[in-house]
């Protein structure tokens, strides 16, 4: 027989106070920094990356917390069937309101009326459609009546999965609306025009890559700002050019926190705060720096703004009724766009 | 071919002609092969011109089936972390992995031996179903499961049934039934131990319990720990559905595997300590142990009338060391308990009575596999009829020692039917015939001090064991 009952003791409070500890030691393990998730559209990569990083800085000087961005990019239409899908986005940064909107009616992720809370429609940058072309435009097309012409290669995306497609083919409705006046022939037009299609991409920024990168096709339809990157490229430069249509469209890339998922994370503060940085002087001039048009011109030195030609702009509320009303007659199924392209 | 003979005649009849017509006499033989070679010069340019298109239009056809294939090799890669996949590996078992994150697995652990005794002992030769284990395990973001029943027995129990929060790869809190953070031997695997049954320590060590465990890895990895509150298991027994006396078991364990971050070729050492510390009060075989040979015979228990009446303490020092072919694996560990004589001879009558076990084990792959705690993990040559491969050959050998408390008898165990000392040495081969299926063949004897009537000496035990085992 042997004790020891000393031992015992402190080996058995010891364990008891390890165990006591054990709530607070899972505890110290789950408080992390906040981190926020921006599902964004695909020509805002580098927008976006120099941006985070510029709120990043701005909220830690701020409130001395710090905020983690991490980013999802891709075609518009499918962002937001992956966010619906379960990928918990704190804020989405899309093409197009109609995908945001189907956040709110399809995945009840946030209100109806998310567009009214932020400045502007909740678009703090706008930007249009333009044509690039290769050097010296050696098809000679100067407007959207060239693109349906036989022996052209047009390169856009898939208007089912990309925001910048739907602005395309919308700036291409618009020009032949004006032009022939007459809806049979708008239907032949953009008929004729998505035959001279090679490869529809998902996004913007693939069709960038079709057409630059793989050098297919003679004309680009692009977001301004993907056209202006593409000329300030270095691996580019000298190889393009743009052409400035006759008519575009003014395209309203819109912004929304998920009241859904800042809820479930605990960051609407930091959401909310990471939109309304969008706005301001710092925001609007990185906007612009990157080629979207600043929504407030009047916060961005003249310099930035000179870089945007005058292009005569319809919109989409003007010309279409609205996102909700051009979203079902044309992308629908068995809408416009599926009469007009058959696979 | 056709166009350029006809362009060519073409030409040629054009050149011609209009010589006639601008001058009525006949050109020279010189002029008119200087008109042929202009006229080719031009054919030439048109051909050019022509075969340049072609080439041009062939180019962007080859580009757009080029792209468009690279678009459907993106495609399928998107639908790849979006679509439910189902997997089947011989390593990892079935594996379903849905959008979102979340993954179940199935796995399988099967067991057979065939149990042979040397004559004396009480035991029956015979063939023994020893494990049958479905396991599901799952993980869902930052949570994990495991539930394996145990199919074996007579009727069904579950040896793991658990959930794990991984906050952090430092700190992971585990809920439900699962090992006690204890016994080296214990925590292997049971489809990885070198031989068919566990060593005498394990005797001591708590089993499968129910309870709260946190744990995690720090240093790089290079330490662990765990420390968790459980009902309480006896020795070498896992724990019971409901707490049966009221009292916890708090269980703490640190192991350090000083050369997991070292770029050096210096082997996997691992040592560790760990000790359990509770009261438990009651009697009988919920509250008191009963020891076991490695032939799973019972040499050593507490009399009828004995309870347990206080604090079961246990501590252990552990460690093994593998490099190359060659591994080792020693473990001690020490228990005791709090009993009281509750009735008859000596009634009321309290001690503390310590019990403990060492052993030590080792093994060699003779194939040339690498040995490691997990067993041989992987075959170099798995063996295929009509093939050139044998699997994996492992040699294993152990010796180790338990001895009870020279207090406990005779007022707490009856030294006639109780051992108060057993020593035990075993000889192992295993063929690892592929990944998942394995035969193992081991012999192990025993000796012993007391256990016998009038002061004598239990009869030594001879076993032969063989096993065949699929796990997947």
């Amino acid at each position: 027989m042997k004790t020891h009952h000393d031992t015992r003791t402190t080996l058995r409070n010891l364990l008891f106070g390890m165990a006591l500890a054990l709530p607070a030691f899972a505890g110290l393990a789950n408080g992390k920094d906040k981190e926020l998730l921006n599902v964004s559209y695909d020509p805002t990569r580098e927008f976006y990356a120099e941006f985070n990083k510029a709120f990043a800085a701005d909220w830690k000087a701020k409130t001395g917390e710090t905020v983690a961005i991490r980013a999802s990019h891709g075609g518009s239409g499918k962002q937001a069937r992956s966010v619906i899908d379960g990928l918990e986005a704190d804020v989405v940064t899309l093409a197009l309101s109609a995908d945001i909107d189907v956040l709110a009616t399809n995945g009840k992720l946030l209100p109806a009326n998310w567009q009214a809370r932020l400045p502007h429609n909740s678009a703090p940058y706008t930007s249009t459609i333009v044509f690039l072309v290769r050097k010296g435009n050696p098809k000679g097309i100067k407007d959207w009546g060239d693109l349906a012409k036989p022996g052209i290669g047009v390169i856009t995306p898939n208007p089912k999965t990309s925001g910048g497609a739907r602005w395309n083919y919308l700036a291409a409705w618009a020009w032949a609306s004006r032009e022939y006046r007459d809806g049979d022939k708008v239907v032949g037009y953009l008929t004729r025009l998505f035959k001279n299609v090679p490869v529809l991409d998902t996004g913007a920024r693939g069709s960038t890559t079709t057409f630059v990168e793989r050098g297919i096709g003679d004309v680009l339809l692009a977001w301004e700002n993907e056209a202006l990157l593409t000329l300030n490229d270095a691996s580019t430069r000298g190889k393009f050019e743009i052409v400035v249509p006759s008519i575009s469209i003014k395209a309203e890339p819109p912004v929304a926190w998920v009241d859904k998922n800042v809820a479930k994370h605990g960051t609407r503060k930091q959401a909310e705060a990471y939109l309304r940085f969008l706005y301001s002087a710092k925001g609007q001039a990185l906007a612009a720096k990157h080629f979207y048009r600043p929504a407030e011109p009047d916060k961005v030195p003249a310099a930035l703004l000179a870089q945007f030609p005058e292009v005569s702009q319809v919109t989409i509320d003007g010309a279409f009724g609205g996102w909700k009303k051009a979203q079902a007659e044309h992308f629908g199924d068995g809408g416009f766009f599926d009469r007009i392209y058959k696979p | 071919m056709p166009l350029k003979r006809t362009l060519l005649a073409l030409a040629i009849g054009l050149a011609v002609l209009p010589a006639h017509a601008a001058n009525p006499r006949d050109p020279t033989t010189l002029e008119l092969l200087a008109r042929i070679a202009a006229l080719e010069e031009r054919l030439a340019a048109v051909e050019g011109h022509y075969e340049t298109t072609q080439v041009a239009e062939v180019d962007q056809r080859l580009r757009v089936v080029e792209r468009k294939q690279e678009l459907q090799a993106e495609a399928d890669a998107a639908r790849a972390t979006t679509a439910t996949t189902l997997a089947l590996d011989a390593g990892k078992g079935l594996s379903v992995k849905a959008p979102g994150g979340l993954e179940v697995k199935l796995r399988g652990l099967l067991q057979g031996d065939a149990r042979f005794f040397a004559n004396g002992s009480s035991q029956n030769d015979g063939f023994l179903l020893r494990r049958v284990e479905p396991t599901i395990e799952g993980s869902w973001g930052i949570a994990s499961f495991r539930i394996t029943p145990q199919l074996a027995g007579d009727s069904a129990t579950i040896n793991d049934a658990y959930i794990d929060l991984k906050f952090d790869p430092r700190a992971s809190v585990r809920i439900g039934k699962a090992k006690a953070p204890f016994g080296l031997e214990r925590l292997q695997s049971s489809a990885s131990t070198a031989q068919v049954e566990l060593g005498l320590p394990s005797e001591l060590a708590p089993g499968r319990d129910i309870g709260v465990q946190l744990s995690g890895d720090v240093a790089g990895g290079a330490l662990n720990y765990g420390i968790g509150v459980y009902n309480g298991a006896v020795d070498g027994r896992d724990g019971l559905t409901a707490n049966p006396d009221g009292e916890f078991e708090y269980v703490g364990r640190l192991f350090w595997e000083p050369f997991k971050n070292s770029a050096s070729n210096a082997g996997t050492l691992g040592i560790g300590v760990a000790a359990s510390v509770g009261d438990t009060v009651g009697s009988g075989n919920n509250f008191l142990p009963r020891y076991r040979t490695p032939g799973q015979e019972q040499f050593f228990g507490y009399g009828s009338n004995i309870a347990a009446d206080g604090e079961r303490l246990r501590q252990t020092v552990q460690g093994y060391y593998y490099r190359g072919t060659f591994g080792v694996l020693g473990e001690w560990i020490e228990s005791s308990q709090d009993v009281r004589v509750a009735s008859g001879t000596g009634a009321g009558t309290r001690a503390t009575l310590r019990n403990d076990a060492w052993q030590i084990s080792g093994g060699w792959v003779l194939t040339g596999e690498d040995a490691g705690y997990r067993g041989v993990v992987k075959p170099s040559s798995p063996f295929a009829i009509g093939g050139d491969g044998w699997g994996a050959l492992e040699l294993a050998a152990r010796y180790g020692r338990l001895e009870i408390d020279e207090g406990a008898f005779p007022l707490f165990a009856n030294a006639a039917s109780s051992a108060q000392a057993i020593r035990s040495w075993g000889l192992g081969l295993n063929w690892y015939l592929t990944q998942n299926f394995k035969l193992v063949t081991n012999y192990t004897q025993a000796s012993f001090d007391g256990g016998a009537a009038a002061g004598a000496d239990r009869a030594d035990e001879k076993a032969l064991f063989t096993r065949a085992q699929l796990s997947f």
